[in-house]
């Protein structure tokens, strides 16, 4: 196994054991029986190593689910349903990381231990919303799509949220919270009723 | 697998209990604004009749459950059928009982499939259709092949017990209040409706109790079942042969010719009364859904609702399709006795006026008992049955017995009868009647 390989893994054992991150890169080595030295020349810093662990849990979603056969049958609707629920899935693996780090997945109050999760998922949206306006079910917004990818994340950030808070059996309710909400948010980046929205809040905003 | 039309232009649902209960406040205030409507009659010097109240909360609920579809509108047409609150509007609504939601992803779909089976859709099937072809009660049926062979596969709804749980606990006082009930005089007949609910949520007992009342009812002419795959099937979806027919309401609304309307009316009542009379297992929703047409046959789909009778409950209520009984006042007196609708505490005058009216509602519902054949497009005849309903919504003495009156098991009977006849009426079918029920 690579270093950095268990460094990630030791990192994980210790936050599912301890509820909390490592106190410090010196304890954190100690126990990983490495030096200090060879962990910075794999990680700048503990925060660096759990952005890396949820950037690499998002990325092995996306690629396990956009190899999938039906794939590329699949519009900008249900190819982030199946990412969703494909998330869902492998979160139940790490279900005690997220409890323990639940803060760091607020929706309004992100953090930066989690910049790589959200770059790989920003970059994920932006492929389908590019889809979507292949197959017209984005409509073409010019700058305003370009606060899609935020959007989405919250999206996630939410349905993480939910699915933490879930006590129904199997996690139905948080199915049916993906269905529902990614309706709904398809429905609304269609329509024509939020560029009127949009229109009247920028007609009504105060002028200089 | 009740057949709609489209399964994606449906009509709005409300689909978080956060609406569902606003649709339900919205009901509290139309009910309170015909209060003040009723005592401003009053104070206007009127006689602010409570019966016309009544009426207009009826109207007022029966409208937001269904709205409401699911849990509450079943609750609302059991509680009515066996309260004989049948307004006419309600009979249309019955055919639209259904929980209508829009169609499920079909990565929902896929992840139900993984859940259940740990596979794909695709690892199961050669082929399987991402889109739904028609929505069902509480889930949706897709279609797939293997081999030379074709499927219905029907999915759940996720979550659809919880949301019926849901729906039953936000409606239960609401309900009490508005049809003047009393808690305690109705709780079997929740307890009944809430259990029954629940149990076609599980499709592992639907799938047994489909299995075993096709078997039963197999030689019956011009009935069929459609064959159930166990193999692909769980607690969430469901797994038969796939029938090609038309919707049984389409093609009682179509140009079919007198003959085979009747050859399927036939088939329908033959098929409900082997089930009630001989197996006393039967398809408690006759939902016009629920069946096809194909090649002259009948064909059976859904057996979510299923209820059995037992024995002693069967000699009780069906003592009543004895003729000499109707008219002998001291046999008709103990027979409702024995049924708890009329108990040894009543005084004379009020023991009366319900055994009257007991006597004209039986005449009328056990009319097609009485002959031979017995022709279901006699308009007069379900005009009847759907007056008596809405002349009893009136009646101070049924909509306000003293205690709890009947047996729980009743609504049941009471729902299929009626869905037999409704369906039977909608297919102007004549049909041969005449049974003596065994055992009476």
């Amino acid at each position: 196994m690579e270093l950095s390989e268990r460094i990630i893994e030791h990192y994980s054992n210790h936050l599912r054991e301890h509820g909390h991150p490592p106190r410090s890169v010196f304890r954190f080595c100690k126990e990983l029986e490495i030096t200090e030295s060879e962990f910075f020349r794999t990680f700048g810093s503990l925060e660096a190593v759990e952005s890396e662990l949820w950037r690499a849990m998002i990325e092995r979603v996306i690629g396990s689910v956009s190899a999938g056969p039906e794939w590329e049958s699949f519009g900008a609707r249900q190819r982030t349903l199946a990412f969703l629920f494909a998330f869902l899935e492998a979160s139940l693996d790490v279900r005690s990381l997220l409890l323990a780090r639940r803060e760091l997945f607020r929706p309004l109050c992100r953090t930066h231990a989690i910049t790589g999760f959200a770059h790989a998922h920003k970059r994920f949206t932006a492929d389908v919303i590019a889809k979507g306006q292949e197959t017209n079910e984005v409509a073409e917004r010019g700058a305003i799509a370009a606060v899609y990818p935020e959007v989405f994340l919250t999206h996630l950030l939410a349905v993480i949220e939910f699915h933490l808070a879930d006590t129904s059996a199997g996690f139905e309710r948080t199915d049916a919270f993906v269905e529902k909400s990614v309706n709904l948010a398809f429905d609304l980046i269609r329509v024509q009723a939020v560029d009127s929205a949009f229109d009247l809040v920028r007609f009504l905003l105060p002028r200089r | 697998m009740d057949a709609q039309d489209t399964p994606t232009g449906q009509q709005s649902i409300r689909s978080s209990p956060l609406s569902r209960s606003a649709a339900l406040a919205t009901t509290g205030a139309v009910v309170g604004i015909n209060y003040l409507k009723h005592y401003g009659r009053r104070a206007m010097g009127g006689t602010g009749s409570t019966s016309i109240l009544h009426e207009e909360n009826a109207k007022a609920v029966y409208r937001t459950f269904s709205e409401l579809k699911g849990g509450p509108l079943k609750l609302a047409q059991m509680l009515s059928i066996d309260k004989n609150l049948l307004p006419e509007a309600y009979a249309r609504e019955f055919s639209q009982a259904q929980y209508s939601a829009p169609p499920l992803s079909y990565p929902l779909v896929a992840r139900t499939f993984r859940r259940e089976f740990g596979k794909d859709p695709l690892d199961l099937f050669d082929t399987f259709s991402q889109e739904a072809k028609q929505g069902a009660s509480i889930g949706q049926v897709h279609q797939a092949t293997r081999g030379d062979q074709q499927f219905a596969v029907k999915v759940q709804y996720p979550g659809v017990a919880d949301s019926l749980k849901n729906d039953l606990r936000l409606v239960k006082p609401l309900a009490l209040r508005i049809l003047g009930l009393k808690e305690s005089d109705v709780a079997p007949y929740f307890t009944e409706v809430e259990s029954r609910l629940i149990e076609e949520t599980d499709y592992k007992r639907e799938l047994a109790s489909s299995v075993q009342l096709s078997n039963a009812s197999r030689h019956l002419k011009n009935v069929r079942f459609p064959n159930y795959h166990p193999e692909f099937s769980s607690a969430k979806i469901l797994t038969m042969e796939w029938i090609d027919g038309v919707p049984l309401d389409r093609f009682a609304d179509g140009d079919a010719d007198q003959a085979s309307r009747d050859q399927i009316g036939q088939a329908l009542w033959d098929f409900y009364h082997h089930q009630i009379h001989t197996l006393k297992v039967f398809h408690a929703d006759p939902h016009p859904g629920n069946f096809l047409v194909s090649d002259g046959n009948l064909c059976v789909l859904d057996f979510g609702c299923t209820k059995a009778l037992e024995e002693k409950f069967y000699h009780l209520q069906f003592q009543f399709l004895d003729p000499v009984l109707i008219d002998d006042d001291a046999r008709l007196i103990t027979a409702l006795e024995s049924l708890n609708v009329i108990r040894a505490d009543d005084d004379a005058d009020f023991r009366d006026q319900i055994v009257a009216l007991c006597r004209d509602s039986l005449r009328l519902v056990a009319r097609p008992f009485r002959s031979e054949t017995f022709d279901f497009g006699d308009a007069e005849f379900m005009q009847a049955i759907y007056d008596l309903g809405m002349e009893s919504q009136k009646n101070e003495i049924i909509r306000n017995p003293r205690g709890s009156r009947g047996s729980p098991h009743t609504i049941y009977v009471n729902r299929t009868y009626f869905g037999l006849y409704s369906l039977l009426a909608r297919l102007r079918a004549n049909v041969r009647t005449h049974l003596i029920p065994p055992g009476v």
